[in-house]
């Protein structure tokens, strides 16, 4: 099986002139090909700030990434950034949340589209881009006729589509997908993540789906990590993680789903809030908001450690010694 | 597109129409005999009475003077200037030359600095540069136009003796041809450098804050992901964006612009509206007082005319309404 | 839950502390307040009097910045002109304000016709130069500083009323107000009670730039020799030096400092006023 996204101890530190905020801590994960990750987390989890650390679209200023990140075998740290802009799109795609401007409000779909694909086919005719385009369109059920309008001329749906469409252009080994589904209705989310992964089976694509919605997770992966305060909570195979959590967060965070079928029970969230980043906790950063943390909890950070079941967790519970 | 001018249009003659109204409201409303305001305080001549009393139908009910006033408006007949006894039109006409030369010298260039400097200070946002830049705005923005006209006039005219003090040309001489325009430009110099220094601020501070915010859009971010170079970014998408607020702002500031130059060309002794204006307040030559307001008005309502429908060249999400 | 409070005590505490431009603007107009009362015991001579050195220079025989061409102490001038600016300042504003709030409430609340005729009329004067009107009508009905404050403020109210409509557009879908009309509260009464309280907050940042306008506007009046002769203003104190600028700079130059200062005092308050009133904004010491 070939290993398309390999990362280890991946960490970020945001500074400026005051503090710095660790927004992504000591992450470890990978990615064969096929697989479909989804990173599920809080908003705050760092789980975007890991995906455009692996984009390599963090601003050098103001974050600081360390560890490794190995794409198709290849460092992407501090990779030369012409070497980088040739993986660019190519190889390496994201989809963005559909906001109002997800592309340029002033220019057509079909300016952009020939300017995206000329950066890195830049003798391509207009023709060729547009016939490409519209294989695309067709794939993800857009008409034809979209090619020629204005961003603002059409539905929130026919844009995501448009930006999955525009991520294909090259055919990318690893598309990443940030929130992209957030922002629609579930109907129109749906009838999305069907095409996504009817597409996927045809282009033998990799996927990472960042949301903070498990629902997406549950429909469209085959592998969940849940992401906590920047650190890596658990990892393992989609249904055996939602349906044996075994980290006290995940647990908490299904708990704090109602079901739609079954015995009517009391919502629970969890208590407390998220820590304050720019500190750093001793211990497990879930702790202090863990109902069944101890001591050793709070005085040293547990390590990952793999299950039988193939899943890795990060919990004094599961290895490591087991609980006090 | 069409109707989106047509709309436009149409609230410009409105805004013409009410400014008529005003007009006629504010002359009845004064105290006083209408027709002396018209005629001159010093004046008593009956058969100027006479005619001007014919002319507006004072004797009418006040909607029929409504209405005469419109019409001879509409015809072109601004009434006659107490002072000169000459038409109002006509004596706009002579000065609306220079003042056009300076205010839209003065706008432009305010326009292309304002905007450079304010990209520049987006793209180096908290260095030196743009805080130092950034506290002269606001500086600037607080200054009265006149103010810094005489205060540029000390310094340049004066002690420095590098620009003349008064006038649009040198009385003395008589240049033709390129040394004229030359001999213009030299006295265009410190009304139109005052002029365009306090237009810089509202510049400056509409283009800084708009780059910011499109900076910071999802499109760019996924440009950068494609592999855009920043130079192409910026150049294409950034700044097509960012240029829109930057022509709204033209057209809101053709008001501000207007008065300035106005107070300007007093300091300056430019040859142009303003003087007219001055002399009409000293002699309280309400006609063309009335007269100015309402070519003023006409002025600035076409001006943004023409700036909204070239906004909605550069902005589809507007033409398709 | 109604928002009666955008600006808890608690939150004008915070701004005091964190917003620069807040405290500079609050601090600035104390001085300038302590400035006005204090004036007869700080000025070093009777403004008014016509004193025997004309055109001195900054520092000649106890004229701190000199006195103008009929004798008058600049200083001293200086000093009484701040109760004229504010004055101009906080009346014009009132005018101003009262006046856009009732009418942009009411055209954002009613609706309808009302609305259409006075969003046209807002327009209308939003792009019309007023200054060529404040001049005409001062012209004619006198350049007393009493009518240039009021014409001042009858002339300024679109700005405010389009701010003052844009909010009771979206107040009237709110969530109390909707329950006080199925509630059988008259229209009037609901205007009153529940949309101008609560829509006002940005018209009064607003109208703090309106006064620095104001400031300016008259300032303008005077240069144009439509001020109040009998008046100590900075406008006039510019106007009269005019005529004297290559001899006697200072009485002009010092005169504008003066307005440029407190101008800018009133756009620090403005800017403190809009991060106050603002939810969004955070203070900038404030971690997330």
């Amino acid at each position: 099986m070939e290993t398309v996204l390999q990362v280890k101890n991946l960490s970020v530190t945001y500074r400026n002139k005051n503090r710095s905020v660790q927004a992504v801590r000591d992450v470890s994960f990978e990615l064969q090909k096929g697989d479909s990750l989804g990173i599920v987390g809080e908003s705050g989890s760092g789980k975007s700030t890991l995906a455009m650390a692996i984009l390599q679209l963090l601003p050098d200023r103001a974050a600081e990434v360390s560890g490794q990140c190995r794409f198709c075998g290849r460092e992407l740290l501090g990779l030369e950034p012409r070497l980088l802009q040739e993986l660019r799109w190519k190889e390496l795609a994201v989809v963005f949340q559909k906001a109002m401007n997800a592309l340029s409000p002033v220019h057509r779909i079909s300016t952009q589209i020939e300017d995206i694909y000329r950066e890195h086919e830049p003798k391509a005719s207009r023709q060729e881009i547009r016939e490409r385009a519209m294989e695309l369109f067709q794939m993800v059920g857009l008409p034809e006729r979209v090619y020629r309008l204005y961003p603002h001329e059409m539905s929130g749906g026919m844009l995501q589509r448009v930006s999955i469409a525009i991520s294909l252009l090259h055919s990318p080994k690893l598309l990443i997908f940030d929130e992209a589904t957030t922002a629609l209705d579930v109907v129109t989310q749906g009838q999305i993540l069907e095409e996504v992964l009817r597409l996927e089976s045809v282009m033998h694509m990799s996927r990472i789906m960042i949301t903070h919605d498990m629902s997406v997770v549950a429909a469209a992966c085959s592998r969940t990590a849940v992401m906590y305060a920047g650190h890596m909570m658990e990892i393992g195979d989609t249904v055996q993680v939602l349906k044996r959590p075994m980290h006290p967060y995940t647990q908490g965070l299904l708990r704090s789903f109602p079901t739609l079928r079954g015995q009517r029970r009391e919502l629970e969230s969890i208590p407390g809030t998220l820590p304050d980043l720019s500190v750093q906790q001793p211990g497990c950063v879930f702790a202090p908001r863990c109902s069944c943390g101890d001591g050793r909890c709070h005085a040293q950070q547990p390590p990952a450690v793999r299950m039988e079941d193939g899943r890795t967790v990060a919990c004094w519970q599961y290895g490591g010694g087991g609980h006090e | 597109m069409k109707r989106y001018v047509i709309r436009r249009i149409f609230s410009a003659i409105l805004t013409v129409f009410i400014v008529l109204t005003l007009n006629f409201i504010i002359i009845k409303a004064a105290p006083g005999d209408p027709i002396k305001s018209l005629m001159g305080k010093d004046t008593n001549d009956p058969a100027l009475r006479a005619a001007l009393e014919e002319k507006w139908g004072l004797n009418e009910p006040a909607y029929v003077q409504y209405g005469s006033y419109l019409i001879n408006a509409l015809r072109g007949d601004l009434g006659t200037s107490i002072i000169y006894n000459s038409s109002v039109n006509s004596m706009i006409g002579a000065k609306a030359g220079p003042t056009v030369l300076l205010g839209l010298t003065a706008a432009l260039a305010a326009l292309v600095v304002g905007t450079a400097l304010g990209i520049f200070c987006a793209q180096h946002e908290g260095g030196i540069i743009d805080g130092l830049l950034s506290a002269i705005s606001y500086a600037l923005d607080a200054m009265p136009s006149f103010w810094l006209g005489l205060m540029l006039m000390i310094v340049f005219a004066t002690h420095l003796g590098l620009f003349p003090t008064s006038g649009m040309t040198d009385p003395r001489s008589s240049y033709t041809g390129f040394a004229h325009i030359l001999d213009i430009l030299r006295h265009m110099a410190l009304p139109a450098l005052t002029l365009a220094l306090v237009s810089v601020p509202g510049y400056f501070r509409i283009a800084k804050s708009s780059v910011v915010q499109v900076s910071n859009e999802e499109f760019i971010t996924t440009f950068r992901a494609v592999g855009m170079s920043e130079k192409k970014i910026f150049s294409k998408y950034v700044f097509r964006n960012a240029i829109l607020p930057t022509i709204t702002t033209f057209g809101i500031t053709m008001a501000f612009l207007i008065t300035g130059v106005t107070l300007i060309e007093i300091v300056f002794a430019w040859p142009g509206m303003g003087r007219l204006t001055m002399t009409a307040i000293n002699q309280r030559d309400y006609p063309t007082l009335m007269g100015i307001y309402l070519v003023v008005a006409i002025g600035v309502s076409v001006v943004m005319i023409v700036v909204d429908v070239v906004y909605a060249l550069f902005d589809p999400r507007i033409r398709y309404e | 839950m109604d928002r009666r409070k955008h600006a808890g005590l608690a939150r004008v505490k915070e701004a005091f502390l964190y917003d620069w431009q807040f405290r500079a603007g609050v601090a600035g107009v104390v001085i300038l307040l302590a400035l006005v009362v204090a004036a007869p015991l700080l000025a070093s001579h009777d403004p008014y009097e016509f004193g025997v050195d004309n055109l001195a220079p900054p520092g000649t025989a106890g004229h701190l910045l000199g006195t103008n061409h009929m004798g008058q102490d600049a200083y001293s001038m200086i000093l009484y002109g701040i109760r004229t600016s504010l004055q101009v300042a906080l009346i014009s504003s009132l005018i101003s304000g009262v006046l856009g709030v009732l009418i942009g409430g009411a055209a954002g609340y009613f609706g309808g016709k009302t609305d259409l005729v006075i969003s046209e009329l807002i327009n209308a004067f939003l792009m019309v130069p007023t200054f060529f009107l404040i001049m005409l009508i001062v012209a004619l009905f006198g350049n007393s500083i009493t009518n240039v404050m009021i014409v001042i403020g009858i002339t300024n109210w679109p700005g405010n009323a389009k701010l003052m409509r844009a909010q009771a557009l979206s107040l009237r879908e709110r969530t109390f107000v909707r329950g006080a009309v199925a509630m059988g509260e008259t229209r009037l009464q609901i205007l009153f009670k529940y949309i101008l309280p609560n829509g006002i907050f940005p018209v009064v940042a607003n109208t703090t730039r309106g006064m620095a306008g104001a400031i300016l506007t008259e300032a303008s009046l005077s240069f144009l020799g439509l001020g109040d002769p009998n008046i100590i203003s900075w406008g006039q104190m510019i106007y009269a030096g005019k005529n004297y600028i290559t001899t006697g700079w200072w009485v002009s130059a010092f005169a504008g400092a003066a307005t440029i200062l407190t101008v800018i005092i009133f756009y620090l308050l403005g800017d403190g006023l809009n991060h106050v009133l603002n939810p969004k904004y955070a203070f900038e010491s404030r971690g997330k």
